[in-house]
């Protein structure tokens, strides 16, 4: 039998194989601080800029806010938080946090109901994409019982889910793959070992 | 701007002269079609590479989470799934709308194409919107919902590449995934540059797809609406799916103040769990992807200054789900597997091989979409060959139904006048035999005693109307010639094998057999009494049916059938046989499987368990050498001085064999290890040779280029012997290597192994 640190392993893998075949970068870090450091050494970052969602000032001192805008500002990196899609466009990078991660196909599931927390994951030239390793999960499956949870009736409802797999891509023109048609140019996904929950 | 009457000006004129559109005549469309070099060379490469990458991915997905992930357990579950929702329409529709409305979605049920543009556009007059954008959405394409509002003076604009491009190009998509794959990279930049007013590069695909970027995000944020299709429609939470590889989808949807989703109600299924699946299924099918890039599940307006607006459209697919047969086709996710496998629809794309919908399935619901005229030329395209059935992931009988729609074709327009003729003369024996022993005759002046009718025998005869067609059609493929003494002049009506006789089998040749290879028809016969099989053959055979029932024709189809099942019926008793045997693959495959069909259709329930039991008897010569007289004994009976030739073979899966009948590995058994013959693979062994009946006869143009691609591929191999085991490729494959004056030979399995016993 796997233990289950192995098995985790064997899952970030998949999950790694799956994404890096469409063009996604994946990494695994121990911390919230080692997923700053990392952010903020990418050449995506040389102009020193992330674009964050809008988060309330509620959630600023919670994980994963709470610790990586600190980390973050301590490694010299501008924090804009995302007001409108004019605004967003074209922007250098962006960070999301994700819901949940799918081996099976390298995805991520994001489900902002915000707009402009939105529009991070879809006009940035590069996304980065944060998943705590507790959510990485074997197949689709899982994410459709998640889907099942989130889209329930009632204040909590999630109006606007997305599964990400890798950066836009077009193969229209002669069958030639394209990156980067409307949404980002590349896709990074963190997957973090040591994230404690807000809840 | 313009740029003027420059030569790049000429180029763009004459590159973009000839749009199609689906209001061309089908004969212009597919003339059109036949003269695109390119857009079929595109589909030529693209259909094998296609191919190995889809069933890679299965594979793959399989070796890693076992079974339940295999695409046969997946296409069954899913096929479930849908056809729960196809039978609970009325309770999943209630509780969609309701979870949908509980979000903040807006409903409205659309009857007709004209309700669905009447309602978007007075939406659009509504909130003064005068720029729309648009994701892939196919039943936009069925309302020509981009006419109407320009007309009215909206501007509708496609953000999905391909379709922005054809809509330039004022062309429809020609493939439901790939819309442009018509189209190569320098029509692309000359249609950019023509529309955009400035030159954009014909080399560079990077290029372009930067331009689209950059013209599209001005369209985004401008817009006053999004218009998106859907995937599914999930009950559990009133939920649209929508999956999309740029990621212009969810742009369309987000930034916009107004969405509206237009979907048909087959794309209702009932939950998340089943939606997955669906999602595994479609990406791997389309694209052979383990998922699209992007996968949405908008469920009612995500934000309160959103307005979020859900189409539901019926347009025919009630008229659909009334009919017990078509009812299966509302099954469809639109992941045009059907036509990436599709023979003719790589050599005539998508703007003739369907209106609007394309391949295979387009060929099934035009009819209910468009009218049964619009069908009417596109149906005429399908071979038959059922390579489309063994891969639809929800297991949609296409051959069947594409059947069915020739046939209310036929019913509505009538068969034309020389099928009439000859399905007449074959639904009546004795008429049938004497025609071709006068035929057999008659054809002297052509045949010079040989068995091909060639081209250059016409002489000046080639001048005459009826002659001159024949001539054109043997140009590339020699025709056969009836043969003087048929098989029934040849056979004894029992043949009692030397030694004592292991079981009794009844011998259906097949018309094909009996009249024009009769040597086939011996060298079954030879073969098998030297395994000791006693061999009886009716003399009352006829044919079974399968020319009339492929065009269509289910009277004369109908009578060759009950003539065949009573024959078959008489010998099997008379002689107490264990088995029917026919070395015809395409016969097998209509006594076993059409006949069914036919007679439940029908509903002659007498007719339809007698054919029930003729079935379970029936088997193909291919699968009883292998599987009952090579399991019952240690090899085939070679002849002692047998020594293995320096024959190399290369095989060829018909149609009827491979996709009807499940063979694949048993002749090459035999041939490998039975006879111990070298065996090369071909490329592509399991595409039609272009036969496909009277397609053949119908689109020549379509059948000469697939049999050229057949016998390029089996002679690539260098093998000297091309097997199969239906007679009809056989006589496409010999006729077009004599035309060709081609070195190889073109046999049957039966005569392979005929020759070494």
């Amino acid at each position: 039998m796997d233990s289950p640190t192995s098995t985790k392993t064997d899952l970030f893998t998949r999950f790694q194989q799956r994404l890096s075949a469409v063009g996604g970068e994946t990494h695994r870090v121990a911390s919230l601080e080692a997923a700053a450091s990392f952010i903020a050494a990418h050449p995506a970052l040389a102009t020193g800029e992330l674009v964050i969602p809008p988060i309330g000032n509620g959630e600023t001192a919670l994980p994963p806010w709470g610790t990586l805008l600190p980390a973050l500002r301590d490694r010299g990196i501008i924090i804009h938080r995302a007001e409108s899609a004019a605004s967003v466009a074209d922007a250098p990078a962006g960070l999301s946090c994700a819901e949940l991660a799918i081996a099976e196909t390298g995805s991520v599931l994001l489900a902002d109901n915000s707009l402009a927390a939105r529009v991070v994951s879809m006009l940035t030239l590069t996304h980065f994409v944060i998943v705590s390793e507790h959510k990485l999960v074997p197949l689709l499956d899982e994410a459709g019982r998640l889907l099942q949870q989130l889209t329930k009736t009632g204040p909590d409802q999630r109006h606007y889910i997305s599964f990400v797999t890798g950066p836009s891509r077009t193969a229209d023109i002669e069958r030639t793959l394209t990156i980067g048609v409307q949404g980002p140019k590349a896709l990074c996904v963190l997957v973090v070992q040591d994230w404690e929950e807000a809840h | 701007m313009t740029i003027g009457d420059t030569p790049l000006q000429q180029a763009v004129t004459e590159e973009l002269a000839n749009p199609t559109d689906e209001h061309q005549p089908f004969e212009e469309r597919l003339e059109h079609a036949l003269e695109d070099e390119n857009m079929h060379r595109a589909l030529e490469r693209f259909a094998p590479s296609w191919r190995a990458s889809r069933q890679a991915v299965f594979a793959t997905e399989e070796a890693d989470y076992g079974r339940d992930y295999s695409f046969a357990q997946m296409r069954s579950q899913l096929h479930k799934a849908k056809d729960y929702a196809i039978e609970h329409q009325e309770e999943l529709l209630a509780q969609f709308k309701a979870n949908a409305q509980a979000a903040g979605a807006i409903i409205y049920e659309a009857r007709t194409a004209e309700d669905v543009n009447r309602y978007i556009y007075e939406l659009c007059k509504r909130k003064g919107i005068d720029l729309v954008v648009k994701s892939k959405t196919m039943v936009s394409e069925e309302t020509e919902l981009n006419y109407y509002l320009e007309e009215r003076g909206i501007k509708p604009v496609e953000t999905d590449l391909g379709e922005w491009v054809a809509q330039l190009a004022h062309q429809r998509p020609s493939h439901m995934v790939m819309p442009i794959i018509h189209m190569t990279r320098e029509q692309v930049g000359a249609i950019l540059s023509e529309n955009l007013g400035r030159e954009i590069s014909r080399e560079n695909v990077a290029e372009q797809v930067a331009v689209i970027r950059v013209e599209h995000r001005k369209s985004f944020l401008n817009a006053g609406m999004g218009i998106s299709g859907a995937n599914a429609l999930i009950a559990e939470g009133g939920t649209v799916m929508m999956v999309t590889n740029e990621g212009n989808g969810r742009l369309v949807t987000s930034l916009p103040p107004v969405h509206v989703v237009l979907a048909g109600y087959d794309k209702l299924i009932g939950t998340f769990a089943e939606a997955m699946t669906q999602l595994r299924l479609l990406a791997r099918s389309a694209t052979a992807q383990s998922i699209t890039s992007y996968t949405t599940f908008i469920t009612g307006p995500a934000t309160p200054d959103k307005e979020m607006h859900i189409v539901l459209v019926d347009n025919g697919r009630s008229a659909m789900r009334a009919d017990p047969r078509f009812k299966e086709a509302l099954r469809c996710i639109r992941c045009a597997a059907c036509a990436n496998v599709c023979p003719p629809y790589q050599q005539v794309g998508g703007h003739a091989f369907g209106y609007i919908y394309s391949g295979a399935i387009g060929l099934v619901v035009t009819p209910f979409h468009h009218g049964i005229d619009a069908g009417a030329g596109p149906q005429s395209l399908c071979v038959s060959c059922n390579a489309c059935e063994t891969v639809c992931p929800v297991e949609i009988p296409l051959p069947s139904l594409i059947l069915d729609v020739r046939h209310r074709t036929m019913e509505a327009k009538g068969l034309p006048w020389i099928k009439k003729l000859i399905f007449g003369l074959m639904a009546r024996p004795r008429l049938f035999g004497l025609f071709t022993r006068l035929a057999s005759i008659g054809q002297l002046p052509l045949t010079w005693g040989s068995k091909y009718i060639r081209s250059r025998s016409f002489g000046v005869l080639s001048k005459l109307p009826v002659m001159s067609t024949l001539a054109e059609l043997a140009r590339w493929r020699s025709l056969p010639a009836f043969a003087a003494r048929p098989l029934r002049d040849r056979v004894k009506t029992a043949q009692e094998p030397d030694t004592k006789p292991t079981m009794t089998v009844v011998y259906f040749a097949g018309c094909m057999t009996d009249r024009l290879y009769p040597e086939m028809g011996e060298a079954v016969i030879k073969v098998l009494e030297a395994c000791g099989v006693r061999v009886t053959y009716p003399r009352s055979q006829n044919c079974c049916g399968l020319p009339a029932l492929n065009s269509g024709d289910r009277r004369d189809g109908m009578a060759m059938g009950q003539q065949t099942i009573a024959t078959l019926e008489r010998a099997l008793q008379e002689n107490k046989a264990d088995y029917i045997i026919s070395g015809s693959t395409s016969c097998v495959a209509t006594i076993i499987q059409d006949y069914l069909r036919l007679f439940e259709d029908l509903k002659q329930h007498d007719w339809l368990r007698r054919a029930q039991a003729l079935a379970e008897k029936t088997i193909d010569f291919t699968h009883f050498m292998d599987s009952v007289v090579l399991a019952n004994r240690a090899s085939l009976p070679l002849r002692t001085d047998y020594a293995p030739s320096t024959d190399i073979v290369t095989y060829h899966d018909s149609c009827q064999s491979c996709n009807c009948l499940g063979l694949r590995e048993q002749a090459r058994r035999i041939i490998r290890d039975g006879l111990g013959l070298e065996l090369r693979e071909m490329p592509q062994s399991d595409v039609c040779c272009g036969f496909g009946g009277s397609t053949s006869l119908e689109h020549p143009e379509v059948a000469e280029r697939l049999l050229n691609n057949k016998l390029k591929n089996a002679e690539s191999t260098g093998a000297t012997v091309i097997v199969a085991d239906n007679p009809g490729c056989l006589m496409h494959l010999r006729g077009g290597v004599d035309a060709g004056k081609r070195h190889v030979r073109v046999l049957h399995l039966a005569q392979l192994i005929a020759e070494r016993v």
